[in-house]
C-alpha cells in the first residue's frame, strides 16, 4: 500500500513473481504449458510484487449492497444501464459485506442505526474504504436540527471520500469511485 | 415442530430500505411476522413545526424518494387551503401532468424491484431503470432537477412548461406504451413468475378495508377507492379514466394492478395536454412572510402512486403549528402482518415486495 507505484514497478514485480514461480515448478514433472505451484510460493511472490497487489486493488472495487434513505435510488442509478458501472470494473453490488471492499453510506444514519452500520463495517475484509455519498452522510444535510440523526457517518467510521449533492448524480458517484481509485494507488495524498 | 425465530434486516437486500422482520417459523411456514421500524426515523413532523411554510418543501419531498412530488404537491395545498390561495387553472393541469408523470416513474422502479424481490431476475430492472430515467429528463426538464425537484410554489408552479415539451412528452409516453407491453411479455410468459405470485399473500377486500389499505394494494383486493375518483381534486372530474379493479387480492393482481395504472396514467397525460389552456401558471414569488393564519385546522387527502395521502395542518402566524403526515406505506405495512400467515419463507419477500414500500415514508 505504501509509496508510489509506477508502470516500471509493476513491470519488476511481474518479473520478480514470474521468476518466483519458475523458480518453485523447478525439478518438478509437469507440462510446460500447465500453471503450478504450491501456494506458499504464490502468497510469497505476492508478498514480494506489492505493486500487483496494488494494481488488482484499485481495477476490482465491488461496493456493498446498502441504502439507507434517498441517495440509494441514485445509487441503483449507478449500476444501471445508463452510467452501466460494470464496465469500468465496479461490479454488481454485493449482498454480504464479506465479500465487499467499499462501503457506499447513501442517506442519513439514525442513532438506532449506528451500531448496525459499525457492525457491518467490521464484518467487512481489509483493506475497507467508506464513502460518504450525499450530504446527510457528509454532515447531516437538511436534517442537522434532528434529535435522531447524527451529523455525519465520520463521527463513527473513518471515510475515504465525500460526495456533496441532495442527492448527488450517479455520475458524481462514478468520480468519487475513480478519486478512491486514485487515493488507493497512492496518486493522490489522503 | 418448535418455532424458530428469524430475524431479517434491518440491512438486507430485499427489505427495500431499512426493516426489520422477526419471522416466527414452523419448519419452513412462517407462523407469525413482526415487522420493527424506526430505523430511519428523523422527526419530520416536529422539524416541520419549526420551520417557515416554505422552507417546509424539501422536507416533505424526502419522505418518500421514489415518487417526491405527490409529497411536495400534498403539502402546497395543505398551505394553501390554510391560506385561503386558488390555484390558476392551467397550474393545475401542469401539476396533474407532472404528478402522473411522477406515477410513472414509480410504478416503473416497483416493477424493477419486484424482479430483484422474486431472486436476481436483473434484467427486468435494468429496462425499467432505463425506461425510468426517461421518465426522469422529462421531469428534469420541466423542474431543474432529477429527484427532489421543490417547483411547487402557492397557487402555482415555480415556472411555466418549457417549450416543446409537449411534443417530447408524447414521444416518451408512445416508447413508454410500447415497452409496458415488452414487460408484459417478458414477465408473464414465464411460469415461474406464475408460480411464485399468483394465489400467495393473499389479502382480502373485508381485511384490507378493516386495516385501512389504500392504493394500488386496496383496488387489486378489489374495492373500489380512489381519492382522484371518489374525491376529485383539480381536474381528475374533467379528465376521462378508468378506476382499474382487480379481485383476486393476490400477489399477482397486485403486480399487474401497477402495469394497468401506468397505462391510465399514460391516457390521463394525452388528455390533459389536448384541454390545457393558455394562460399564466406562476405561482407566488418565495417570500418567508405569509398573510397571517391563526389556529385554522385543515387537512387534505390525495392519491400518492402508493395509496392515499393525508396532511392534517394546524396553522400558526408563519408555520405549522402542527403537522401530521398519513402515510400509506406505514398503513401497507401492517397488511403484511395477515398476509404472510401461512406462507413459506420465500415467498415473504415476493409479498413484501408487492407493497411497493418505501421505509422513509413509513418512519418519517
Amino acid at each position: 500500500m505504501e509509496g508510489e507505484y509506477t508502470e516500471e514497478e509493476f513491470q519488476i514485480a511481474k518479473k520478480e513473481m514470474d521468476q518466483l514461480v519458475q523458480d518453485s515448478l523447478k525439478g518438478r514433472e509437469i507440462k510446460p504449458n500447465v500453471m503450478f505451484a504450491k501456494m506458499s510460493d504464490i502468497s510469497r511472490a505476492i508478498s514480494v510484487s506489492k505493486g500487483l497487489v496494488k494494481w488488482a486493488r484499485v481495477n476490482s472495487l465491488w461496493p456493498m449492497q446498502f441504502g439507507l434513505a434517498c441517495c440509494a435510488i441514485e445509487l441503483m442509478g449507478f449500476g444501471s444501464a445508463r452510467i452501466d458501472a460494470e464496465r469500468k470494473g465496479y461490479l454488481l453490488f454485493r449482498g454480504t459485506p464479506r465479500q465487499a471492499d467499499v462501503m457506499l453510506v447513501a442517506g442519513w444514519v439514525t442513532k438506532s442505526m449506528v451500531p448496525e452500520v459499525k457492525r457491518l463495517y467490521e464484518q467487512m475484509t481489509e483493506p475497507r474504504y467508506v464513502i460518504a455519498f450525499g450530504e446527510c452522510a457528509t454532515c447531516g444535510g437538511p436534517w442537522f436540527e434532528s434529535y435522531n440523526i447524527i451529523r455525519g457517518i465520520d463521527q463513527v467510521l473513518p471515510v475515504d471520500v465525500y460526495v456533496a449533492g441532495c442527492p448527488p448524480k450517479p455520475e458524481n458517484l462514478f468520480e468519487a469511485m475513480i478519486k478512491l481509485q486514485e487515493k488507493i494507488s497512492g496518486k493522490i495524498e489522503d | 415442530m418448535p418455532i424458530t425465530k428469524i430475524n431479517i434486516g434491518p440491512v438486507h437486500p430485499s427489505t427495500h430500505g431499512v426493516l426489520r422482520l422477526a419471522v416466527y417459523l414452523d419448519g419452513d411456514t412462517i407462523e407469525r411476522v413482526e415487522p420493527h421500524i424506526g430505523f430511519l426515523h428523523r422527526g419530520v413532523e416536529k422539524l416541520a413545526e419549526t420551520r417557515m411554510y416554505m422552507q417546509n418543501h424539501p422536507y416533505m419531498e424526502k419522505l418518500d424518494y421514489i415518487a417526491p412530488m405527490a409529497y411536495d404537491e400534498a403539502y402546497v395545498s395543505t398551505v394553501e387551503k390554510a391560506l385561503g390561495i386558488e390555484v390558476k387553472e392551467r397550474a393545475m393541469y401542469i401539476r396533474v401532468i407532472l404528478l402522473e408523470l411522477q406515477r410513472i416513474a414509480s410504478h416503473l422502479f416497483f416493477v424493477g424491484t419486484i424482479g430483484n424481490d422474486l431472486g436476481q431476475m436483473f434484467t427486468l430492472f435494468m429496462w425499467t431503470y432505463m425506461d425510468r430515467d426517461k421518465v426522469l429528463d422529462l421531469l428534469q426538464e420541466a423542474t431543474g432537477s432529477r429527484m427532489f425537484y421543490v417547483n411547487m410554489r402557492l397557487g402555482g408552479l415555480v415556472s411555466d412548461l418549457p417549450p416543446d415539451f409537449e411534443k417530447r412528452t408524447l414521444e416518451t409516453l408512445e416508447y413508454i406504451d410500447n415497452r409496458v407491453k415488452e414487460y408484459e411479455a417478458f414477465i408473464e410468459k414465464n411460469p415461474v413468475f406464475h408460480e411464485r405470485m399468483k394465489n400467495i399473500g393473499i389479502l382480502t377486500p373485508e381485511k384490507a378495508m378493516d386495516l385501512g389499505v389504500t392504493g394500488p394494494v386496496l383496488r387489486a383486493s378489489g374495492v373500489q377507492y380512489d381519492v382522484r375518483k371518489n374525491s376529485p381534486y383539480y381536474i381528475y372530474d374533467k379528465l376521462h379514466f378508468e378506476m382499474k379493479i382487480l379481485t383476486r387480492g393476490d400477489n399477482f393482481s397486485r403486480y399487474k394492478m401497477r402495469l394497468l395504472e401506468m397505462r391510465e396514467s399514460i391516457r390521463l397525460i394525452r388528455e390533459a395536454f389536448k384541454m390545457m389552456p393558455e394562460g399564466d401558471a406562476l405561482g407566488m414569488p418565495v417570500k418567508l412572510r405569509m398573510p397571517p393564519t391563526k389556529n385554522k385546522e385543515v387537512w387534505i387527502s390525495r392519491e400518492a402512486p402508493k395509496g392515499e395521502l393525508m396532511m392534517y395542518m394546524v396553522a400558526d402566524d408563519q408555520k405549522p403549528y402542527r403537522l401530521a403526515i398519513r402515510s400509506p406505506n406505514f398503513v401497507n405495512l401492517s397488511a403484511i402482518v395477515h398476509m404472510s400467515k401461512g406462507l413459506r419463507l420465500a415467498d415473504l419477500f415476493a409479498t413484501l415486495g408487492t407493497l411497493d414500500l418505501v421505509m422513509g415514508c413509513v418512519d418519517k
